[in-house]
């Protein structure tokens, strides 16, 4: 069902962006299952409503049905599909763990679904040259235990690696909590394989570190949402797992002087493998939930420090103790010992659970939720994000990657209500125009797909021509994830049915 | 969304606020052996999740394939662990169950079934650790909602009448299948280890390995549903396909699910070890180690061990 609360908030006119098929109403052909058969076998086909239902889901607010799912083994597979769904004009939405948080793998105009889940083979694990060569179903955690033995890690890792596969954090450029000094996706990603719209299949990039040959096409295909090809191999690097990690934490009774300290912390040379800033409204829900006893200050920051010599560790952890203290911080601690570390971490890993128990009527949102800013801004945007929240009466707590920029939220409304609706797109709008005004970015993780192409829109909007026009030639009938990016429709509430029961 | 609901379902409606609640991010599925063995993301928890809000809300239709996704569940609770938003999902599946078999559903999905051979011995009512078998007009019966498909009757029934009829990997034909496929396949191989779904086993969980790492693999790990399940042909299969031994994990025997299922474990290895030593066999190529819920490490440092002693022993000859 489709929301209707009246007039539309407009961000600009559909007309410049539109995707022209689905506009246009030009009908699709009927999909035919025993093609698919034919391509896929019937062990990897699925067309039960029981099953799309499921499929039409993923961990956003978003919920459509697709027409069918099929589960390629090898490229071929991928290619034949491509070339049937081409002439066909079916959509085809490619999906990883499905645990993306705006809509990207929700079919919204049908189609069919492409779970590259069982293209999950390491190929290769190349030691000398540091790279190594998967599938894009390979789970992130699985492909870390792999070069775990070897002391190598893959640091993009979002948060969601236990289910993430490489090809979804490829199409997202997802990146976690280490992203401050090991950057995204897109730093690790050196080539790709990937078929294209039309079936044909193509060799992006290189095995090298630097490559100056011609467009970075893989670099274009990274964050692409699964709107111009499929990577179905993709080359990676990595880096060694650091002998010493250390972790701190400090209080600060202002907001403004945890911002200050992450400010000076980016900006003094110290380089951080974490540094995340916790408000206030989470360390009370933590604690509300979870009993842990945090100070109730008005924000934290736990940083950390890594690396292979102790006394290069010490020397960056010392750097950023000193400056938190220089701006007030308090209760400064930091340790070696993975237990007290794990400690230190505990506020910010319980979070999510804690924010899901805060009250029973009131549920946890993936909404406006990964927006970056300038450092010196991350301290105005929390406070921004807490005033515009309570001006809206919902609940939203501001936390993140602050060392990226990257400020995480999470709104908490009653779903059933309509109101809390029109309230959260309220404040979605509220917030993405500070962000904006501030140079910051709509999504600096999880992408845009359907939840946040409004404020994308507006952000990118002298690009967006271009980018159609990219879209459109590598795919010219439009059939590859559409109605994704600057296809999606202006307001989030209505694109799709929402995954909650809201009251009539 | 929520326009005509489905008021019949009236034990799954107190369940609304935590569907909402669960924030689908899909952490559940990772380890959840239906979705290990099918790979199909439709059978994993939270698919079951989005299944009983679909009925709940009417949005989507009630048939022999949606009820069936709610059946299915071996109850490990391995899905509760990893949620992010504290939802005890076996509760919803166990309600959900309620409500399907008011309205005439009763799957079988992974519920243990009688065949008609049965011969009533009724061991199997004695023995089922949930008290989910009774004996009625009809011969043994099987209360859908109450039974958790640990297998404990499977294991227990003398006359092989007592089945679970989809077993997504864990019943006795597929870890023997499994298993002489490794060892067929692998001259490196030696030994056969049958973890019980709560030990983490210290593996991928769902990528695969280049063949030039997995070429020399010198074991295997299988996942069942409870160490008190295994049955003596599964044990035993192994050493009649060369391999070295066979390690076994349970949970501490004050923390099975299953009320005993690690004690009933350790009791049929200390058979089999016996029957090892009449046929000249060394025992110690059959193990049992206790490994406490999520110890991969530990796990994996049994391997290690066990590993190296049948080095030292050496292939059976």
């Amino acid at each position: 069902m489709a929301l209707n609360f009246g007039p539309v908030y407009e961000m600009m006119p559909s007309s410049a962006t539109g995707n022209e098929r689905h506009q246009k109403g030009i009908p699709m052909k009927r999909m035919d299952v025993s093609k698919l058969r034919e391509i896929f076998g019937e062990e990897n086909i699925k067309t039960d409503p029981s099953d799309l239902y499921a499929f039409g889901s993923d961990s956003s607010v978003h919920h459509a049905m697709p027409w069918a799912v099929v589960r390629p083994d090898n490229t071929e597979q991928v290619q034949k599909l491509m070339v049937y769904a081409n002439q066909a004009l079916i959509p085809v939405i490619p999906r990883g763990g499905g645990s993306g948080m705006c809509g990207q793998t929700v079919p919204i105009q049908g189609g069919i679904v492409l779970d590259m889940k069982h293209m999950n083979r390491i190929l290769e694990i190349n030691m000398p040259d540091v790279y190594c060569r998967v599938e894009p179903g390979v789970v992130d955690d699985d492909l870390n235990l792999a070069l775990k033995s070897y002391g190598m890690f893959y640091p993009p890792t979002p948060a969601s690696s236990r289910i993430a596969t490489i090809g979804g954090e490829i199409a997202n450029n997802a990146s976690g909590v280490r992203s401050v000094k090991y950057g995204a996706t897109r730093d690790a990603v050196l080539g790709m394989k990937v078929v294209l719209p039309t079936g044909e299949l193509v060799t992006l990039g290189a095995h090298t570190r630097v490559e100056a040959t011609g467009y970075q096409l893989h670099k274009l295909m990274v964050g692409s949402e699964g709107t111009l090809g499929i990577v179905v191999e993709a080359t990676l690097n990595f880096v060694p797992i650091p002998e010493y990690r250390c972790m701190g934490i400090a209080n600060f009774d202002l907001l403004a002087d945890a911002g200050a300290a992450i400010g000076e912390i980016m900006a003094s040379g110290a380089i951080p493998s974490m540094l995340e800033l916790v408000d206030s409204v989470a360390i009370k829900a933590v604690n509300k939930t979870m009993n842990l006893g945090l100070k109730e200050v008005a924000a934290s920051l736990i940083f950390e420090a890594d690396g292979m010599v102790k006394e290069a560790v010490d020397y960056e952890i010392n750097k950023m103790k000193e400056i938190c203290k220089k701006h007030r911080g308090s209760d400064i601690t930091t340790s070696y010992d993975p237990k007290e570390r794990a400690k230190i971490f505990m506020g910010r890993k319980k979070l999510f659970p804690a924010l899901s128990k805060y009250d029973d009527c009131l549920s946890s949102t993936s909404l406006a939720d990964d927006m970056a800013v300038p450092y010196s801004k991350m301290a105005e945007m929390a406070g921004k994000i807490h005033e515009v929240a309570e001006k809206n009466n919902i609940i939203m707590t501001a936390y993140g990657h602050c060392g990226s920029g990257c400020m995480h939220t999470k709104i908490l409304m009653d779903t059933k209500q309509p109101d809390q609706w029109a309230s959260a797109r309220k404040a979605i709008t509220e917030i993405y125009e500070y962000v904006r005004s501030v140079n910051g970015t709509t999504s600096a993780e999880h992408g845009i797909g359907l939840s946040k192409a409004a404020s994308f829109k507006v952000e990118k909007a002298d690009s967006l021509k271009l980018l159609q026009t990219i879209k459109l030639a590598l795919d010219p009938n439009n059939i590859l994830n559409p109605g994704k990016l600057m296809q999606a429709p202006d307001d989030w509430v209505t694109a799709t049915g929402l995954r909650y029961a809201v009251n009539n | 969304m929520e326009t005509k609901k489905a008021t019949r379902f009236n034990h799954l409606q107190k369940w609304e606020s935590t569907l909402s609640a669960c924030i689908r991010c899909g952490y559940c599925f990772e380890h959840c052996p239906l979705f290990k063995f099918t790979g199909w993301e439709s059978d994993a928890p939270r698919a079951k999740l989005i299944t009983a809000f679909g009925l709940l809300s009417g949005e989507l239709e009630l048939s022999e394939t949606s009820a069936d996704k709610l059946f299915n569940c071996f109850y490990c609770r391995r899905c509760e662990a990893a949620c992010s938003s504290g939802v005890t999902l076996t509760d919803v599946f166990t309600d959900a169950k309620k409500d399907l078999v008011e309205m005439g559903y009763t799957g079988p999905g992974t519920t243990s079934i009688t065949e008609a051979y049965c011969a009533q011995c009724l061991l199997c009512v004695q023995s089922c650790p949930h008290e989910a078998r009774s004996h009625g007009e009809n011969g043994i019966e099987t209360d859908p909602v109450k039974c958790q498909s640990c297998g404990i009757c499977v294991e227990i029934c003398p006359a092989e009448a007592a089945k679970i009829v989809h077993t997504f990997g864990t019943g006795k034909a597929d870890l023997i299948d499994a298993s002489n496929r490794f060892l067929d396949t692998h001259t490196s191989a030696k030994a056969i280890v049958f973890a019980c779904n709560w030990s983490y086993y210290p593996d991928l969980q769902a990528s695969r390995l280049p063949e030039s790492e997995t070429h020399d693999r010198d074991y295997e790990i299988y996942v069942n549903m409870c160490a008190g399940r295994l049955e003596t042909e599964t044990l035993m299969a192994p050493f009649i396909n060369h391999a070295w031994g066979v390690l076994v994990s349970c949970c501490p025997e004050d923390d099975c699910q299953h009320k005993d299922g690690g004690k009933r474990a350790k009791k049929q290895v200390t058979r089999l070890q016996s029957i090892l030593k009449s046929l000249d066999i060394d025992p110690e190529r059959l193990q049992i180690v206790e490994i406490p819920n999520g110890d991969k490490t530990l796990f994996q440092a049994e391997i290690d061990t066990f590993i190296d002693r049948l080095n030292a022993l050496g292939p059976i000859t």
